[in-house]
């Protein structure tokens, strides 16, 4: 038996911080804009020096609007048998990013647009072998 | 810049056509078109050909080659154009171009697609590296539930009602009832509608077009040319092309800036405004239109953000019936991709095809009254939108 271990669902686009969960972006200190995931060169095409900074987003932000998955997505995403309906959301963050997640609620049908909502790490699915499957999500508060 | 006139235009019907291949189907459409046109093919000087990712084009989206083999290789020119379900709208451009420019003086346009089983991914690469396939694996999350974000903020902000998006599929279906290429041609009822499953909320399967085989085809030739075929020719009052703006507010990733208004889909509004311009047309000149109908939400969205009607009127509009062929605002006369499904890259030229039947009067039942002006978009993966006005 090997232990179950809990796995990013890819690298370097959160973290759990000693501030708590935060998104691994970047962000232009020319002009502002900030990105997620981390980009290499500004793409406002009204700044004319970019420098681009790591930059951390969360956990507060508003839920745009929302809509329930009714229907399992086709690979390569993957998710938990027997599919169970999800709500996702654009999430407005006071840092000026508009951000798509997966809104962690327990009825999805529940959800609200125009809720405050905080960044969470959860689990995504669990491997055939066992091994958590981690990604962000958005908490209705 | 030359004028340039829609000489032809064919079509093969919508639908699975699993003992077909995507050459079956094209060559059914550009013989229609030649036909229509009364060209020879050795008579065509060059072909500009929407690019297919799923089918034919020896795998890499060369699908203008793969016509031109099987009407005979004449040893013309061939453009192959990838925009993704925007590449038949990115063909016609191209296609127009080439005529407009003096090049040549008679062309092809034509997109075909056989689409693979269920349910697409957008993406054709697994690589971290590409936000979609980011996407697909961080967050899980087909197309529709992208409309369904969307319209949901739409019912949040205007009040729109699960009546009124299920209206416009009923719509949809009627003006299909009346149109041979269609694939679905059934009326259907607002209770057939909202009885259909809930797939993204709010929109239910009927709401949204299912994927579909076809192919159509367009000749486009000089005035001079036109003017031996006929007196009173369409001729393309505009043909654009764009790609989305840096401050959209609709991810194509995993994130985009919360925009300084209200701007989203702003590929397909820059390619209809510049056509606008392009043409000296404003939006009240417009007879009728073809928009990209992947789901009953963008009848409602487009209409405003291209200045066709005031923003949250397009719902009371559809309510009177206003975008049926005989109301003040036809949106898809055609039974749109609601009623055909969707070919992905056959798309923007199906569009140029309604409008040319419009515009001639030959639509039959589904014929908008005096048609003069009409309008076509459509959007693709990578922000491609394009737009096609043609007049009579
Ligand atoms: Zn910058």
């Amino acid at each position: 038996m090997t232990t179950p271990t809990t796995t990013p669902v890819a690298e370097g686009l959160f973290a759990e911080t000693a501030a708590g969960p935060r998104l691994l972006g970047s962000k232009c200190t020319t002009c502002e804009t900030p990105y997620f995931p981390k980009a290499a060169i500004c793409h406002n095409p009204n700044c004319n020096d970019s420098k681009l900074e790591d930059a951390e987003f969360g956990p507060h932000g508003k839920l745009w609007s929302y809509t329930v998955q009714y229907y399992p997505p086709p690979p390569p995403a993957k998710y938990d048998e027997p599919y169970k309906p999800y709500a996702i959301g654009l999430i407005d963050l006071p840092e000026g990013l508009r951000v798509l997640a997966q809104v962690s609620t327990v009825d999805p049908e529940s959800t609200v647009g125009g809720a405050d909502v905080e960044l969470v790490i959860e689990r995504l699915y669990t491997s055939p072998e066992g091994n958590e499957v981690t990604t962000f999500k958005f908490r209705q508060s | 810049m030359r004028e340039v006139a829609v000489l032809g235009v064919g079509m093969h019907p919508w639908g699975k056509f699993a003992d077909k291949s995507i050459t079956d189907l094209s060559r059914t459409a550009v013989e229609a078109a030649l036909k229509d046109a009364n060209v020879a093919w050795p008579e065509i000087e060059a072909v500009s050909a929407a690019s297919s990712r799923f089918s034919g084009g020896k795998g890499w989206g060369l699908n203008g080659n793969d016509i031109v083999e099987e009407m005979g290789s004449t040893g013309i020119p061939v453009y192959n154009l990838s925009a993704g379900c925007a590449a038949g709208g990115n063909a016609f451009n191209i296609g127009y171009t080439l005529v407009a420019s003096g090049l040549y003086d008679k062309v092809l346009v034509f997109g075909a697609e056989k689409m693979p089983k269920g349910m697409i991914q957008t993406s054709g690469v697994e690589e971290e590296t590409d936000p979609e396939y980011l996407r697909q694996v961080s967050v899980g999350m087909p197309g529709p539930a992208f409309w369904g974000m969307l319209c949901s903020q739409r019912m949040a902000e205007y009040g729109t009602t699960e009546e009124q998006l299920a209206r416009i599929a009923v719509k949809a279906h009627d003006n299909a009832v009346h149109n041979e290429y269609a694939r679905f041609r059934k009326k259907f009822t607002l209770e057939d509608v909202l009885n259909s499953n809930m797939v993204s909320y709010p929109l239910r399967l009927y709401e949204i077009c299912p994927i579909s085989d076809g192919a159509a085809a367009v000749v486009l030739c000089s005035a001079e040319e036109a003017r031996k075929h006929t007196t009173d020719p369409v001729w393309v009052a505009a043909s654009t092309v764009a790609t989305y703006r840096y401050d959209d507010g609709i991810p194509r990733g995993l994130a985009s800036v919360v925009p300084p208004a209200r701007t989203h889909h702003s590929e397909a509004k820059l390619a209809v405004s510049k056509a606008f311009d392009d043409a000296s047309l404003a939006p009240k000149d417009v007879s009728l239109v073809e928009l990209q109908d992947n789901t009953v939400y963008y009848e409602l969205a487009f209409p405003e953000e291209w200045g066709l009607c005031e923003p949250g009127e397009a719902e009371s509009l559809v309510e009177k019936g206003e975008t049926t062929p005989v109301g003040s605002l036809p949106i898809n006369p055609s039974g749109g991709f609601l009623s055909f499904g969707e070919a992905t890259t056959a798309m923007g030229v199906f569009q140029v095809c309604e409008l040319a039947w419009q515009l001639r009067g030959e639509a039959g039942e589904r014929q908008v009254p005096n048609a003069k002006v009409g309008l076509a978009q459509t959007l693709g993966l990578g922000g491609n939108g394009t737009a096609t006005i043609l007049k009579r």
